[in-house]
């Protein structure tokens, strides 16, 4: 479903990614753990093709990448639901109008289907009483279920939350978590960028460690990480283990 | 989905009231400019078509040609031409009375000098100097005809002068058209940086350009249209206030209004779809 063969990416001088290989399938859920400026975003952004690789090619279920028109780049994001730390939702529109937008640019819908499934989304967020409220109206945890509400409203294949509790405190964290969760056992494919390590534990899933740059697949079992690996990167002991 | 982009548009005109209403400004002003101008140019081409009407060819006809001759001629002239009416030399004496007026004059003329002749109304197209010269030069070779006339360097200067005014109306309306592309443009750039952070999102969900460039197409368009709409109360209103003191002067006939509109409109819709993709591009992600 995706996969990325070789990719490097440089700002400039600086790279950001470094022969960066992997893949993932339908349904699967990936946590991609790196510490700031590890190259988390810039993975995410090479899936939705907002960059592009310096060299190497990504690969998104018929889109194979190198240089997509405009057109195509509109067609595969079409395809994806993205949910931004910083939300990226707009402040001059309610959560309503803000959810239903993305259903209006799917051009999937008959503008008759517009107001329910937009309800539809905003019931499964939590948000229905507050789809007349303004992004400024709303807390910081209801913000990003609004952006999630958004991204899931054309029920992607693939949804892709770039430090979804980034600027949350940690009960609204918890309440994102759960609800990305919940999609994703209804079948969509995740993929999380995020500093915590908790959250990786929360989602489960294949963790992909990003270090400089670089990524390894992390172990399930602390014992096969490389010596020196950092806090962050090791598996977590589940309550329990201690004691099988 | 068309009326989410017309309510797309109002919103964007009333988030950005300022860059709205100094484009409509901008717009009316070059607009009035070119509109002006046309009603100079109608008001001029309808005085020229005025004094192009007033065009005629007099054949003067030898005094042997008898009836049948002057008969045969006439039809000749129909036939290739235009219509003739024929002034005996019985007419062109009493109207040679008429225009001098003094008794004393015309006893001292004695007896009356005046050829018959032919007024000759040309066909539209052979109504330039060109054409005159050549129609003169056949009509004097036919053996009635004494002679022809019809004012060669009057017909020169008219065609010289309806030419130059041609040329300054599409040279100005060029410039006005330039002028208006460039006020779109620019409030297209401002319109699209103003609402970038808009732009960035509806590109990040998958918009296409189509579906971002519709608003501030149908922005431009509204926004031209209303200021071709103030151009012309404009125009109207200085017709107005001129029209007792130069006579005459009209406003521009409904079709030439229409026209106006249109065309302004037109080419707001031209310029923005084909520029707003190269906008676009240089905010979008």
């Amino acid at each position: 479903m995706i996969a990325f063969e070789h990719v490097t990416k440089r700002y400039g001088g600086r790279l950001a990614l470094d022969d960066v290989s992997w893949r993932m399938d339908e349904g699967e859920c990936v946590v991609v753990l790196g510490h700031s400026a590890a190259g988390k975003t810039t993975l995410l952004r090479l899936v939705t093709h907002e960059t592009q690789p310096t060299s190497g090619s990504v690969v998104v279920g018929t889109f194979r990448g190198g240089r997509l028109s405009r057109g195509h780049r509109a067609l595969l994001r079409r395809t994806l639901g993205i949910v931004y730390e910083d939300f990226r939702l707009l402040g001059d529109r309610s959560a309503f109008e803000n959810v239903a937008l993305a259903v209006r640019i799917s051009g999937r819908f008959a503008d008759s289907e517009v107001v329910p499934r937009t309800l539809h989304a905003l019931e499964e967020v939590g948000l229905q009483d507050k789809r007349f409220s303004l992004p400024s109206e709303l807390s910081f945890g209801e913000r990003q279920r609004c952006a999630i509400a958004r991204a899931i409203v054309n029920r992607p294949a693939v949804l892709l939350a770039d430090e979804p509790t980034g600027a949350l405190e940690s009960r609204s964290a918890g309440e994102v978590l759960a609800l990305l969760l919940r999609i994703h056992r209804e079948g969509a494919a995740l993929i999380v960028g995020t500093t915590r390590p908790e959250v990786a534990d929360a989602l489960g899933g294949r963790r992909l460690v990003l270090e400089e740059g670089r990524l390894r697949e992390a172990a399930r079992d602390d014992a096969h990480l490389p010596p020196g690996a950092p806090a962050w990167a090791r598996e977590p002991r589940r309550p329990g283990a201690e004691g099988a | 989905m068309h009326l989410f982009f017309f309510r797309e548009a109002w919103r964007s005109f009333n988030a950005h009231r300022g860059i709205a209403l100094t484009a409509i400004f901008s717009m009316t002003a070059a607009l009035t400019l070119c509109g002006v101008f046309l009603l100079v140019s109608h008001n001029a081409q309808t005085a020229l078509q005025a004094m192009g009407d007033r065009r005629e060819m007099v054949v003067y006809l030898k005094d042997e040609a008898g009836d049948a001759a002057v008969k045969a001629l006439r039809d000749k002239i129909a036939q290739y031409y235009g219509s003739s009416t024929f002034v005996s030399r019985a007419q062109a004496w009493s109207e040679f009375e008429q225009q001098v007026g003094d008794p004393e004059l015309l006893q001292a003329v004695g007896t009356n000098p005046l050829p018959a002749s032919l007024r000759v109304k040309l066909r539209p197209e052979l109504q330039n100097f060109a054409a005159m010269d050549t129609c003169a030069r056949q009509i004097e070779s036919f053996p009635e005809v004494e002679g022809v006339r019809f004012g060669a360097e009057w017909v020169r200067r008219l065609d010289t002068l309806y030419a130059t005014a041609k040329r300054a109306a599409i040279a100005i309306g060029g410039v006005v058209a330039l002028a208006l592309v460039l006020v779109v443009y620019n409030t297209l750039r401002l319109s699209v940086l103003a609402r970038r952070h808009q732009v960035e999102v509806m590109c990040r969900l998958g918009a296409g350009d189509h579906f971002v460039a519709m608003p501030f197409v149908i922005e431009a368009v509204a926004q031209t249209l209303v200021s071709a709409l103030l151009a012309l109360g404009l125009m109207f209103a200085l017709q107005q206030a001129l029209a007792p003191r130069l006579q005459g002067l009209a406003f521009l006939p409904a079709p030439w209004s229409v026209a106006f509109v249109a065309g302004a409109a037109l080419l707001a819709w031209l310029a923005s779809a084909l520029m707003l993709t190269r906008i676009l591009r240089t905010v979008g992600p």
